[in-house]
């Protein structure tokens, strides 16, 4: 078992890796009542196309996704979210890029819900009935997605970046590909991939470290993999696929996003890269920049830009939003200040300023157990942890900011997708 | 169970200060909060005041010096917004910051984080007596995006407009953020007299939660220059009293479909509860989490599980205003089917078709959530807030016995008091 921890912060994490390869992770929270499990499995999305022995497979895309909506079935006829919602406790899934995850969090009944939850992940049940019921869901959240201006113009900026790699499929899948799933390819991915050592379960909240291990360790039924497994990742050039894409829709003001395509490093350098990103974009356009001050008091934006730097298996980006009247200005003054700081450099009264925040961050992560327990799967499945960004806080240069600043924010890699009003106007009564 | 306690302080007439100490968050919570009666002539302004309070401080000049202050005090945070609670409106400003154990160095951060919040709303940056004219247009144009901004959340507008058809243009049924053409008509000075009138008549309350010695904090607050400087008022805030309150009979329902751009079609029912028994509060609750509050409810095994008609099927109690809104989200054809189908869970909430294992389910439910109240910093400030509006002072322990207590005959009688006034259906243009 290994024990991280951080004096400033004043919290700590207990790992232990069984045998059969799955990983628990326990972060203590004395006195607060309510408790925090979240069981995550490697694989999202992105992973439609593996060998199993040697012999090929690729699935439907949107399987993921609907394997974890299936996931709640259980061969007695009865479904798993009901059993824990009548325990009150508050249960939940979701689908990310590379990983999939089950989690509830309650704060009396942990043990019976644990039996239970424990109980709906390692033993599927799909039926012909069962998934065909599940698609006219689906169907209906695909819908609902469709009307989101921001997941629109986000999958847009995501395609504009990527040729082959399947982070630009859907996660939800489309009406048409979700069409082609049947049990049969749900338990193809069950099978290979909701393994133990593809699996790590993260909990949260006041019970001793020694007794969860325990308690988890003894409701574990599945076994490794018989099966060799092999993912393929997607051959990508480094280059974008197009510069630019625009679409309409109906909201009332044009939205954009900048992103970067960059690509994915070895671990320790995600974790330093994706810091120094944070600070160079707060610097640039961040609340308190010049940049920021010009544009609000032209009239050009009203509220603050938000960004992100994603990476995974082999792919990396980092993308900015806003909204705007004016956006090829807005971009244009983007991309100018870009330029100065990538030529004069960053002051240091800005990285101390800023490097003083994101240690607040850092605090503020560890204030709820719902949030500490996604960010250490989230984490986990890009081969890293809280505390890891912690300690390369610490010893982080704005030399090395200043190289990633000129490394990550190239033209050549930067595409820009945005969402326009219609062109006739709604008449909006208010 | 921990179980939150607030020590209240009498601070000058209509102004109050709460606290709330809690060793479960590693953050200090603070907000003053500024209730006056919902309006048509003063939710515009009102709403506009918080955007030009954010622009500069008598001290702090610009939002700039104002948003490097906060990083530098470890990224806190300010924020504030518009609330609805019953016929009034609520104007909010929060200000959190890492709680001073875990600093890199000794400094008083709640005593600099309160300062600077009242240092926000009560001393905002003026020239000659008068808000910046500067910062006037902005926010003006800022809110008028905000107001116009409405269509691009399909549920958001639907909800508001349904309300609006329900109550017309006034109290609940008026939009939190206020009406273009008052937003014309807003003046240098027309503004600086509502901040004036807001500042001086508003009831305030202001919340702290966090870590901190009682003392110490309360010495903070009553000797700080703005508070000071503060009169006493007699606030003509609106107290709710629904279990009084006697709704008209409905003699016909009205049917409202609207026009947009939307994918998918947004169902809502609006339903006047006129029950009037001093147990209406958690009757009403229990009533509402049976029929649509969780994945046990009616509307989602019915609606959603069993008919596939929607992804989103839920209702919501607004208490102090006698109503239950249902909310679907559909396939447009399905109109009459899915309206139909929720007529049959009512008539069955009216038969009594669910079982005492329902009924435990939504206490299970309710108590669950009532219990996490104390989990999150604002939850708990909301909650002490509701109680301060409705002049009740109930204890979360209370709370869960009242809870506990009701029974199934109850749930019928309430039942058979509650009626569809409004039907309303958003849907696509073609």
């Amino acid at each position: 078992m290994q024990i991280i921890e951080n004096d400033k912060i004043k919290e700590k994490v207990f790992i232990k890796k069984l045998e059969n390869g799955l990983t628990i992770m326990v972060i203590p929270k004395k006195s607060v009542d309510k408790k925090y499990i979240i069981w995550g499995v490697n694989y999202g999305s992105v992973d439609n196309h593996f060998l199993v022995n040697g012999e090929e497979v690729i699935v439907p895309d949107g399987i993921a996704h609907y394997l974890e909506h299936k996931m709640f079935e259980q061969r007695n006829g009865k479904n798993s979210l009901d059993v824990l919602t009548a325990l009150g406790v508050d249960a939940n899934a979701y689908t990310t890029n590379n990983y999939t995850a089950y989690l509830y969090e309650c704060t009396d009944n942990f043990y019976e819900a644990l039996d239970e939850f424990m109980d709906y992940v390692q033993n599927p049940y799909y039926t012909d009935e069962n998934v065909e019921k599940e698609r006219g869901i689906i169907e209906q959240e695909i819908m609902m997605y469709e009307d989101y201006p921001d997941w629109a113009m986000y999958m847009n900026a995501i395609k504009l970046m990527y040729h082959n790699n399947p982070i630009k499929i859907d996660i939800a899948g489309t009406k048409e590909t979700i069409a082609k799933i049947g049990k049969e390819e749900l338990y193809k991915v069950y099978n290979n991939f909701y393994v133990p050592e593809n699996m790590a379960i993260v909990f949260c909240g006041d019970i001793n470290e020694k007794e969860i291990f325990e308690e988890l360790e003894k409701r574990i039924v599945i076994k490794a993999n018989p099966n060799e497994v092999k993912r393929i990742l997607a051959d990508e050039p480094e280059d974008i696929v197009e510069k630019r894409k625009e679409i309409s829709m109906d909201i009332s003001m044009p939205i954009f996003t900048i992103a970067y395509k960059d690509k994915i490093h070895d671990n320790k350098e995600m974790i330093k890269r994706d810091l120094a990103i944070q600070i160079i974009i707060q610097i640039v356009m961040g609340t308190s920049s010049n940049l920021y001050k010009r544009l609000y008091e032209d009239g050009l934006i009203f509220s603050d830009f938000s960004y992100d730097y994603e990476f995974a298996r082999n792919y990396a980006h980092v993308y900015m939003q806003g909204q705007t009247f004016e956006v090829e200005k807005v971009i244009n003054e983007i991309k100018n200040e870009f330029d100065f700081f990538i030529n004069q450099g960053i002051s240091e009264e800005d990285f101390d300023r800023i490097k003083r925040k994101i240690y607040g961050d850092f605090v503020r992560a560890f204030n709820d157990v719902a949030s500490i327990g996604n960010s250490f799967i989230n984490k986990y499945f890009k081969g890293n942890n809280l505390f890891d960004y912690i300690e390369e806080f610490e010893a982080l240069s704005k030399e090395y900011t200043e190289d990633v600043l000129k490394d990550v924010f190239k033209e050549d890699k930067k595409v820009i997708s945005i969402v326009n009003p219609l062109e006739n106007e709604e008449d909006v009564s208010e | 169970m921990n179980f939150l306690k607030e020590e209240k302080f009498d601070i000058k007439e209509g102004i109050k200060l709460h606290l709330i100490k809690t060793e479960l968050f590693k953050t200090n919570l603070s907000c003053v909060l500024m209730t006056v009666p919902l309006k048509k002539e003063t939710v515009t302004s009102n709403a506009l005041i918080p955007f030009l309070l954010r622009r500069g401080t008598a001290n702090l000049k610009d939002q700039y010096e104002i948003n490097k202050k906060l990083e530098n005090l470890y990224g806190s945070n300010f924020d504030c917004g518009i609330d609805k609670s019953g016929d009034n409106q609520v104007i909010k400003f929060y200000m959190d910051g890492i709680n001073d154990k875990f600093l890199l160095s000794k400094e008083d951060l709640l005593k600099q984080n309160l300062d600077l919040l009242f240092d926000i709303v009560f001393n905002p940056y003026l020239e000659n007596g008068l808000f910046k004219q500067e910062f006037l247009e902005m926010e003006k144009n800022n809110l008028e995006n905000v107001i116009n901004g409405k269509i691009d959340d399909k549920d958001f507008y639907a909800f508001n407009d349904c309300l609006e058809k329900m109550y017309g243009k006034k109290g609940f049924g008026l939009y939190k953020y206020g009406y273009l053409e008052d937003l014309e008509n807003i003046t240098l000075e027309s503004i600086s007299k509502s901040y004036e009138d807001l500042i001086s008549k508003s009831k305030i309350d202001i919340f702290i939660s966090g870590e901190f010695d009682v003392d110490s904090v309360k010495d903070i607050v009553f000797n700080n220059e703005n508070i000071v400087k503060l009169q006493g008022r007699n606030s003509d805030y609106i107290q709710m009293n629904p279990i009084e309150e006697v709704k008209e009979k409905v003699e016909k329902i009205a049917e409202y479909k609207e026009q947009l751009n939307v994918n998918q079609g947004k169902l809502i029912l609006g339903l006047d509860v006129n029950y009037n028994k001093q147990d209406y509060r958690y009757v009403g609750l229990i009533y509402n989490a049976i029929l649509g509050e969780s994945a046990n409810s009616k509307l989602f095994q019915n609606v959603r599980e069993k008919a596939g008609l929607c992804y989103t099927a839920r209702s919501s109690f607004i208490k102090q205003k006698k109503n239950i809104f249902i909310r679907c989200g559909i396939e447009i054809p399905n109109y009459q089917k899915a309206v139909d189908l929720i007529k049959v869970q009512l008539e069955d909430m009216k038969k009594g078709n669910f079982t005492e294992e329902d009924l435990e389910n939504a206490k299970i439910f309710l108590i669950s959530g009532i219990k996490s109240i104390e989990a999150e910093q604002d939850s708990g400030i909301v909650y002490y807030f509701g109680q301060e509006l409705s002049g009740t002072s109930e204890e979360l322990e209370q709370y869960i016995e009242k809870i506990k207590s009701v029974d199934k005959n109850t749930v019928l009688d309430l039942a058979s008091k509650v009626e569809i006034n409004t039907i309303y259906f958003l849907e696509s243009k073609n």
